[in-house]
Formats: C-alpha cells, structure tokens, sequence
C-alpha cells in the first residue's frame, strides 16, 4: 500500500507538473462538427449518466452528436486491440483498469497529460491514475471503482453468537464456525474462479503480487506472506464454503437469497441484486432487506483490509478522428455532474472529493473504508495478458480443490514472470 | 444385450455371394475431362479471388509475424523485429504446447471415432424401422442438427450445471447417487467427458443423415444381407456393405477429424463455466489464449504454422493415396 | 424353424428397433426440449433446490427480457444482420462452389491438384490465430461493420467445405446431358448453367447448409469485426446477456437460444427433404 502510495504520488506530482508546462491544449475545436462515438462497457453506467452524456454534449457543441454503444466485458480486450489499431476506431473507450496498462503501453490511447490538471487533476483517485499512466505520460483517466463489501445475514451471525469481525483471522475464524453450525451452508460463498477477493489475504499478510525491481518483474505468490495468506484462503475455500470449486462469481444473489449462503464477499452493487424485486428480470429477494448486514473486509490488525479496487479507467483513442470532441466528452464524463451519479448508484466517483456522493448509509460506510485501503494489480502493460491467460482462475481453482499452496505458488509465480517479462 | 441376441439369430444367414460383391471403386473418369483452355481458370476466378484475398493474404501475415516479435504494441505500429526462430523454438520447447497437443489429437480421435461408430449404428437403425419411427429420428437428429453449437454448449453447460443442473438433480433424487453440488468440468478427463457429450450430440445426425443416404443407394439385397445378420454381422457390413460406403466413409472422417481437431467454442465456452484451463485447453483454444488474449501474436502464428503443418504431414497418407487414385 | 416363429422374431425386433429408435429419439431432443421449457420459467425458480422437468409457473417474462428491454433491445437488427448475412454467405458461396467444381470436375488444367490441395489445407488453418490480419484486410477496404465485410469472411470460410463436397455433386450428372445440350446449340457454360445447374439443386441445398451454420453460428469474428452495437449478429447478442460476475440471466439466455434455434429449425425442415436426397445423390455417385 505505502509503496503504491508513493508511485502514485510521484506520477500524479509529474503529470500535475506536465499539466502547467503545457497549456497550449486543442485550438481548432470550436469549428470542429461530428459524431462523437463511445464505448462503455456492461451495464456498471446507470442510465441516467448516459442520459446526461449525451444531452450535455450535444447542447455543449451543438451540431455534434455523441453516441453511447454499449459493449460486453466478454472478449473486450481482443476487440479494443482490434478497433482501437483500425480505421474505425471509437473516440471514447472504457476499459477494465486491470487491462489498461496493455493499452497505455501500446501507444493506443491520446496523450492526455496536458489535460490532467483540468480533468480533476489530483482529486482524481491516485491508484486509477496510475493504472493508466506509462512512462510518465497520462493516457486514462479514472472513470469510476467498486469497492468489495461483506454482506452477512445479521440472523445467521447472531444464532452463532457471533458479531462484526475486527481483523482477518476473526472473520476466517467466524466463517469457519457458521459453516459448522449450519452444514450445507457456507460461512463465506466463495467460488474458486473468485481471485479477486482472495487479493487482501495476500496483501494484509505482506505479501504482494508482483513487484518491479532492477529492470525485471518479480511475481511475489510463493514469498512467505503470500503463502500465510493463500493459506487462510483454501482454508476458507475448503472449510467454509459449498460453492462450486470452480464455479465463477456470477449470480452472488441466489444462495443468499436460498439460505445457502450465509456471508459473502463482493462489489457493493451486489446489494442491488440481493434487494432486486420478483419482478425484476433476475429477481432477488427484497423481504431479507432487514437481514442483510454489510461490513468492509477486516484487516490483520483491525481497520479495513486493503481490497482490489475493481473498476474502469476512460482513454480517448490515439485514432480518434475527432480528438478535441472526444477529450470535451471526456471532461464532461469527469465533471461533478456526471460522477455524482455513479456515487449515488453506490459505484466510488472518479474524484476523491466526491466520496461524500455515495451517503451515509451502513454500505456507503463500509465503501468509503473499503475505498480508502483499496489496492490495484501490478500496473505491468502485460498484466492483462496475465488475466487473460486464466492462469490466476486456475490457480484459485487449484486451492479451493485443496492443492499444495507452496508448490502451486512457485509454479503460479514461475508462470507469471514468463509472461510479464517474457 | 438381449435386443443384441434377438438381433443375432433374427435373419438367416448365408445369403448368395455373387451379387454382393463390392463395385470396383468408382473414381470420376479423368479421361473424359476435357482440356478447355481458358475455361477451368475462367471459372476459378471468383473462389480464389476470395480466398486470397480473406485467407491468403492474412495467412501470409500470419507467416510473417510468426518470424517476429509481434505484440501488442506491434498491432499499434510499433516496429517489429524478426527474430528467425525464435517463436519456433519457444513454442516447441514449450511443455505446455505439447500436451495442448496430445490433448487434442486424443479428443479427436476419441470424437471422431464415438461420432462414426454411434452415427453409423443410427444410419443403420434408421434403415430398419417403420417409417413413422425412421421420421421420427430423423426430426430428431434434425432439431439436435440445428442448434448452434454456443447455444448447444451453454444448455449442456446449464444441464451439467454444479448446483442447479437437472443431471445432478436426476442423479442423486431418482437414483440416490451422491451427485449433489458434484462438479462435473473441474476433473480434466469428466470435462473431456462432458466436451465429448456435447460435440458428438451435435455431429452425429450430419454423420447419420450422410452414411443413411448413402445406404438407400446400397442395393436392396446387398443390405439385407448384411443386415442383422448371423454371428459375423460385423464382419459383413465391413465386407459387403462398406465398400459401397468407402468413400463416403473417407470424406465424412476427414471432415470430422479437421472439425474436432479444430474444435473451438465448445471448449471456450465450457471454460467460462467451469474447469481447469491450463489442463482441457485445446489447440483452437491456446491459439486463442496466446495470441488475441495474450497479446502474443508473433507465438500464436507460430503455432498455427506448427498445427497446419502437422495436419498436413497426418493427412499426406490420404492426399498420396487420392493422387495415386486419381481421385482428386 | 417355423414360419410362425420367425415372424414373432420379427415383431420383436421391430418392437426393439423402435424403442431404440426413441431412445436415441430423446437423447438427442432432450437439450433442445431443456431449453425451451427452461427459457419459459421465472429465473428464480431454475436456479432452486427442485429442479422442474416442466415449468410450473409458466411465463414470458423471460421473452419480454430478451426483445424488448430497454438496454438490450438489439434483438431485431441482431436478427436481421445474421439473416443478411446468412443469406449472402449461402447463396455466393453456392455460385462460386458451383463454377469452382465445375472447373475441377469438367476439365483437365495445370494447376488443378494444386487448386484440390489447397483447399484441403485451407481447411485446417486454425481460423482463431488469424483475426487480426483478417481485421486488417476488412479495414483496408472500409468493410468494418458492414454486412458485405462480414458475409465476405464467411464466404471464404466455407467456400472450400463448399467446393470439396460440391465435386462430388457435379461429377454425378452425366457428362452425356451437357453435351447432349451443346448438339442442341447451347454454348458449354450455357449448358452448366442451363441444365447442370438444376440438376444440382439437391446437391446445392445439401451443401448450402453448412454456410448456413457457419454464417449463423459464428462468434469470434463477428465479435471483433462488426463492433458496432447495431451490427451484431445473433450469437454476439446472446453473449451480452453472459456476464463472468453480477447477475448472469440464465432463464433469458434459453429464451434468446430459443429464439436464435428457431430460425434455423425452420430452415432445416424446409430443405429436409431435399437434404436427404442431396446426399444421397452426392455422397454415392461422387
């Protein structure tokens, strides 16, 4: 964490920096006429954000019009290579902010270094600009994070006698006596595709995923952090949950609201679905709404653990044919106005100074803690690749079928340095 | 079994021998293709306008970059170094790729030979059943003929499903087997199982409805000789009516054998559901990993460079023999 | 043995054969018929510790999800991309099936073994390594998300499968009727086209089937190619609806199946007949 800290400090006082050296900015904007087009990915963008992209665009430059095409997360790495590297490039693109650096890297995106102070400058979330920062240069800002939240069945942990955790090893500990109170159920539902959440294990235990030293990558699975941590994980994996050992984390909702699931980790949308009405496509169940108690992931020593900040980062594309619209669409996207909305949909702003949009609700409590821990993956252009691969799925899979930690570590580790050096 | 018995002793056997002999091999007479000049070119252009075009050029591409370092920042433009060999080497030395390999040459001839053996077996049901029955089948193998192979993998995947799917329900309430919550993708060999399942679900009725058609042609006497007949049943339709089939025989496997050697979504798909991937990719499937995934295309060309030119080495015995036969 | 007894053999064995033949019967309608009735159940309920062999409570709220919500509502245009380009890739592959074979079967050229390996070995070049380059010639010609650029990709595809079988088909018809045309005054290719070309027509649906399923099925690059929400076919939308975490809509996604099926049913039931005979013809005087 401090380390990251330090990173993201040094790339925010260089780019801030840049930002005052460089004022010139777009000069031939004004005149410019087109249509601007842009990618958001999933369904994470509330309506009304997109509502109020287009309609502020298109008053903002009038005869300029601003279309939304909404892509899925599956295979999006393979079609932004594919049209971002083509004549029919897209002008605003989201991007998964573990797969930014590939893009950053590739020289796909528009510089945008010059913009960085208007976008937001340092009030933009530190861990985000650097995930889309290479070379000293700004190329994606951040566009909104979701902070991983426990939500728990207040009824099921007060039958055990059990209360909020207040560090890692009680809500192991808690965990593995739910599931024995209550056989069939899981103390914590967790799949074993699931890696993001097995991250804070790692992190909290000190150890890290991987580190840049001397020139070369250096996957940190197999240090004795990691393996203290991994080791609490299979035993959460193993002793706790019924989920499937390969199972993904898709439809989080239906054994919490079945009964099976007892506690689970997740991004804090997953509320929605939980709460979601029988009439809803993918009906949740709204009656357990005084049941379901959420806290932030405890850490080693108490306070919040550090969790994977997932979330998405925005990048003009370096083939925009229209890059002074584009980075206008882009600041409109970044304005107070547009990320509040994202903060009032229980998603973390793209600014810091906006965390206050989110509420004071028990969720909005545990987002602001979780938020302020939150960590990211290593900002390697090839990490995506790493994801990519599934080598970390298979992985977890591995542990949650009970595989030897320390020998699956070292050859997970030996993997990820071939390809984040190779 | 017994239906097998019944089967066994149903028809007489020792029908008479001289009308079933085999036609000599019939090979499209080359003697009488005429040489008309510009003609034959003529009527190539369109076709091979196309595949040069969409398959050619990318192909040499793909040659090219497989003797590059070819990433992603390469598809940005970013220049590309030719590296000889060097992606040859990596991946030759690469214990992974070998094992994909084996993998899938395993899972083809496994499909290749369940997918022949039950189509055949159906072709020849249908040849024996009542009319209402022989229709019957054919919609059936019609409707399992017409989904999409994504469609047919994620309602397998849904019917295999961990938790909710009706095989584990059947499984363990109907016949009290403790199937419950049982993963059926995350052992490599029961995910090849249930790849095998859905694969061969969805290649059978083109190889029934191909091996029944070519039956009808098989004359009348010939069949029922053949037919259910005594204790070499087996060995009759091998002697008597397969070579009237041979080369249809020889035109479906290579065609099955390029198809599951090739096989694709089934495998993704499944990946996404469930399993281990490092331990049931298949070569389609790696290809995809490395080079779109990965954003190792100089690796990934190198690979199909390999494969194309494996399958072409497995299928020089056929291609020799064609030549020979003036089959071609 | 008796008449009598070898007749009862015979009822017996019919009795088996049929059995057996609804056997394979439901193994292979079996998923066809899961996800029909899946697709026609309220989520909640496939994913419960019963699991029901006929929906319940049955709804088409599922359907409704599919063609009409707002944020996903591409299933019309979805539909209509892969219909157009279902149809182009059939239909000119078909022409250029037919005139490539004739090439191949009716004369005698340098180049021609060549012209039959090739297209043998096309067949086994792994399409999955070669997206990009194949990206790169689309764009170089404007023909990113365009139906053409699309149906152009699959052509190509499936024109070898095309002509390999196609061969077979043509070597079927006499050389006796062409020429016997020509005595009447047609020219040689008036005579393919003329009487050839009909005589094909089995054989022609038979082998049209495969660009069919090709063209309709296809994913990959139909994902990267056609990028643009209003140029998806029908297997990109229904990946829409799959999501690696979050709410996966498993009733919607048999529902968009179903309706994605349908299409291609119909099609198959139409040409089924003639399929048969196609094959027939092809597979055994080839």
């Amino acid at each position: 964490m401090r380390k990251l800290s330090i990173a993201a400090l040094g790339i925010t006082a260089v780019l801030a920096l840049a930002g005052c050296a460089t004022t010139s900015g777009d000069t031939g904007g004004a005149a410019e006429k087109g249509n601007i087009r842009v990618w958001l990915v999933g369904t994470d963008t509330p309506q009304a954000a997109r509502d109020y992209l287009k309609t502020t665009f298109e008053k903002q430059n009038p005869g300029s019009t601003l279309a939304i095409e909404e892509q899925a997360w599956g295979g999006l790495v393979d079609k932004l290579t594919t049209s971002l590297s083509g004549s029919d490039s897209p002008d605003v693109v989201e991007v998964g902010n573990t797969q930014a650096a590939a893009f950053t890297s590739a020289g796909a995106f528009l510089d945008l270094t010059s913009d960085y102070t208007t976008l937001g400058g340092n009030d933009l979330l530190p861990g985000f600009v650097e995930a889309g920062s290479y070379n000293g240069k700004f190329y994606a800002a951040p566009l909104y994070s979701g902070a991983r939240l426990v939500f728990y069945k207040k009824d099921a942990l007060a039958a055990a006698g059990l209360s909020v955790p207040k560090t890692l090893a009680e809500y192991v500990s808690h965990a593995e006596t739910l599931a024995t109170a209550n056989p069939g159920k899981s103390g914590i539902w967790w799949p074993g595709q699931d890696w993001y959440n097995a991250l804070p294990y790692i992190w909290e235990n000190g150890g890290d995923i991987a580190s840049f030293t001397n020139g070369k990558w250096a996957a940190g699975f197999s240090s004795a952090g990691s393996i203290t941590g991994l080791t609490e994980v299979q035993q959460v994996m193993t002793k706790a949950s019924v989920a499937p050992k390969d199972g993904n984390e898709t439809n989080p909702q239906v054994g919490f609201c079945d009964g099976s699931t007892l506690q689970l980790s997740a991004p804090s949308w997953v509320k929605w679905s939980i709460l979601a009405k029988a009439d809803a496509a993918t009906p949740g169940c709204p009656t357990q709404e005084p049941n379901l108690g959420v806290y932030a992931l405890p850490g080693k020593t108490g306070g919040a653990a550090a969790v994977f900040a997932g979330g998405s980062n925005i990048a003009v594309s370096a083939k925009s044919a229209h890059s002074a619209l584009a980075k206008k669409a882009l600041a409109i996207i970044l304005s107070d106005g547009f990320q509040t909305i994202y903060g009032k949909n229980g998603l973390v702003p793209a600014k810091l100074s906006l965390a206050s949009t989110l509420g004071t609700d028990d969720v909005a409590k545990a987002i602001a803690d979780a938020a302020g821990h939150a960590r990211l993956t290593p900002a390697s252009p090839k990490w995506a690749n790493v994801e990519a691969s599934g080598v970390l799925t298979d992985f977890f899979v591995q542990i949650a079928l009970g595989g030897d930690v320390k020998a699956l570590a070292a050859a997970l580790d030996t993997k990820i340095n071939g390809m984040l050096n190779g | 079994m017994s239906s097998i018995d019944i089967a066994v002793d149903a028809v007489p056997s020792g029908t008479a021998g001289e009308r079933l002999g085999a036609p000599s091999h019939r090979a499209p007479s080359p003697k009488r293709r005429k040489s008309g000049g510009f003609t034959p070119y003529l009527l190539l252009v369109p076709g091979s306008v196309v595949l040069a075009a969409v398959v050619g050029w990318p192909l040499i591409q793909l040659v090219i970059i497989s003797f590059q370092q070819y990433g992603r920042a390469q598809v940005f433009g970013a220049p590309a170094p030719f590296i000889g060999f060097d992606n040859y080497l990596k991946v030759l030395s690469d214990q992974q790729f070998w094992n994909v390999l084996l993998r899938s040459f395993s899972f083809c001839v496994v499909n290749v030979v369940v997918t022949m053996a039950l189509g055949t077996l159906i072709a020849l049901l249908m040849t024996a059943l009542h009319k209402f029955f022989r229709t019957l089948l054919s919609i059936g193998l019609l409707l399992a003929w017409a989904m999409p192979a994504l469609t047919a993998t994620i309602v397998w995947g849904w019917m295999f499903d961990t938790g909710y799917g009706v095989i584990n329900f059947v499984l363990t309430n109907w016949f009290g087997l403790g199937y419950h919550n049982h993963s059926w993708l995350i052992n490599p060999l029961s995910f090849f199982l249930v790849a095998t399942i859905i694969v061969v679900w969805g290649a059978i009725p083109f190889v029934a409805f191909t091996i029944y058609a070519g039956l009808t042609q098989v004359p009348g006497e010939v069949l029922e000789a053949a037919q259910l007949d005594g204790a070499g049943t087996v060995q009759r339709f091998r002697l008597v009516v397969f070579p009237y089939l041979r080369s249809i025989f020889v035109v479906v496997i290579i065609l099955q054998v390029i198809w599951d050697l090739r096989v694709f979504t089934q495998i993704f798909a499944l990946q996404g559901i469930g399993g281990i991937r490092e331990q049931t990719s298949t070569l389609g499937v790696y290809i995809y990993q490395t080079s779109l995934a990965g954003g190792e295309y100089g690796i990934g060309g190198a690979i199909a460079v390999i494969t194309v030119i494996i399958m072409m080495a497995i299928s020089l015995y056929y291609v020799r023999q064609s030549i020979r036969e003036e089959e071609l | 043995m008796s008449a009598r007894a070898g007749s009862t053999r015979k009822r017996v064995i019919s009795v088996v054969l049929s059995v057996t033949a609804v056997i394979v019967f439901s193994a292979a309608v079996f998923p066809v018929y899961w996800m029909i009735q899946t697709s026609f159940q309220p989520n909640n309920e496939i994913q419960g510790s019963i699991v029901n062999f006929w929906p319940e409570n049955f709804t088409l709220k599922n359907y409704q999800t599919v063609l009409f919500d707002s944020a996903r509502s591409q299933f019309i245009p979805a539909l209509r991309n892969s219909l157009a380009v279902t149809i182009i890739t059939v239909v000119v592959s078909l022409i250029f099936a037919f005139l490539a074979s004739l090439a191949v079967t009716r004369f005698r050229f340098a180049t021609r073994k060549a012209f039959i390996l090739t297209i043998l070995i096309v067949q086994m070049i792994p399409g999955e390594a070669m997206i990009v380059s194949t990206y790169r010639v689309l764009d170089s010609w404007n023909l990113l998300n365009t139906i053409g650029g699309l149906s152009l990709v699959y052509i190509a595809t499936v024109l070898p499968f095309t002509i390999w079988t196609l061969r077979g088909f043509v070597n079927g018809v006499p050389i006796d009727l062409e020429e016997a045309g020509m005595i009447d005054g047609l020219s040689r290719l008036g005579a393919f086209w003329r009487i050839t070309f009909p005589l094909l027509a089995p054989g022609l649906v038979a082998t049209g089937v495969f660009g069919f399923i090709q063209a309709w099925n296809e994913f990959l690059l139909a994902l990267v190619v056609n990028s643009r929400p209003a140029m998806m076919t029908l297997p990109v939308w229904l990946r829409t609806f799959q999501v690696q975490s979050g709410t996966t809509n498993w009733a919607a996604i048999m529902a968009g199946s179903t309706l994605m099926a349908i299409p291609v049913i119909v099609f198959f039931l139409i040409v089924q007949g003639r399929m048969t005979s196609g094959l027939v013809a092809g597979a055994v005087k080839g």
